[in-house]
């Protein structure tokens, strides 16, 4: 009925996160960038970058189940734009639907990008801890 | 229908994005995200249906073809707007250039 609006209420705020964050890396790199930096597990990887890619999972998500809708005639385009939002019976309806399959939804992406970012940061500190061994072999 | 149609659509792009994950200006990722979190999203709105008792998956409505075909040149029309034409302007970045 509505459950991608879910998901585009998260992109929103996730997009704004991102654009918050960006700015506030820009601001320290500008400071330290004379220093030399301990190699740790997932620092190659901005969180402003990581958070684009939750903004792009949710919002390319929304997008095509916002077609979705449409096809199938819930989402129209003239007020109140939800055909649910039209009847009480419906709309209480159309609510259950996002707090159960939306916030599903939802979940789901974020333990996807969750997962996805942490095997990212995992190749690359394989990646790093190999050249570094084979650094040390080389000077052996 | 449209499911599978994104679950297919995933896994080709997947397979792409691997296979040319050094060509950072294909913007391969981008399609593979696009068809994973549409499917990902379709799978909960599917486990939801089977719980309500009516079936994971169905082939009945008329207008499923229409969505399967939606979320093919959605997906692929969202690609190309986003990565050709919106960051057409956009400064290349230095680890993106060819390496010598």
């Amino acid at each position: 009925m509505a459950c991608f609006l879910v998901s585009t209420a998260a992109a929103i705020g996730a997009t704004v996160a991102q654009k918050v964050v960006a700015k506030k890396e820009n601001k320290k790199t500008e400071i330290a960038e004379t220093e030399i930096k301990e190699y740790k597990f997932g620092c190659e990887t901005k969180w402003s970058t990581r958070l684009k890619y939750l903004a792009t999972t949710l919002w390319t998500g929304s997008f095509l189940l916002a077609g979705e809708h449409v096809i199938h005639g819930e989402v129209v385009p003239f007020p109140p734009f939800l055909t649910a939002a039209s009847d009480p019976a419906s709309a209480s309806e159309m609510l259950h639907e996002m707090g159960t399959v939306g916030v599903g939804m939802f979940a789901l992406l974020v333990v996807a990008w969750g997962v996805g970012t942490f095997l990212w940061d995992l190749i690359k500190y394989r990646k790093h801890k190999k050249a570094q061994l084979k650094e040390a072999n080389e000077e052996v | 229908m449209y499911f599978l149609t994104a679950l297919a659509c995933t896994i080709i792009a997947g397979v792409l994005w691997f296979f040319f994950r050094d060509r950072k200006r294909l913007h391969l990722d981008f399609l593979a995200i696009t068809f994973g979190s549409a499917t990902l999203m379709w799978l909960v709105d599917c486990i939801a249906s089977a719980i309500g008792g009516e079936g994971f998956l169905s082939f009945d409505d008329p207008q499923d073809g229409w969505v399967a075909l939606w979320t093919l040149l959605g997906g692929i029309g969202l690609w190309l707007l986003v990565s050709f034409i919106a960051n057409n302007g956009k400064k290349e970045s230095p680890k993106d250039a060819p390496k010598e």
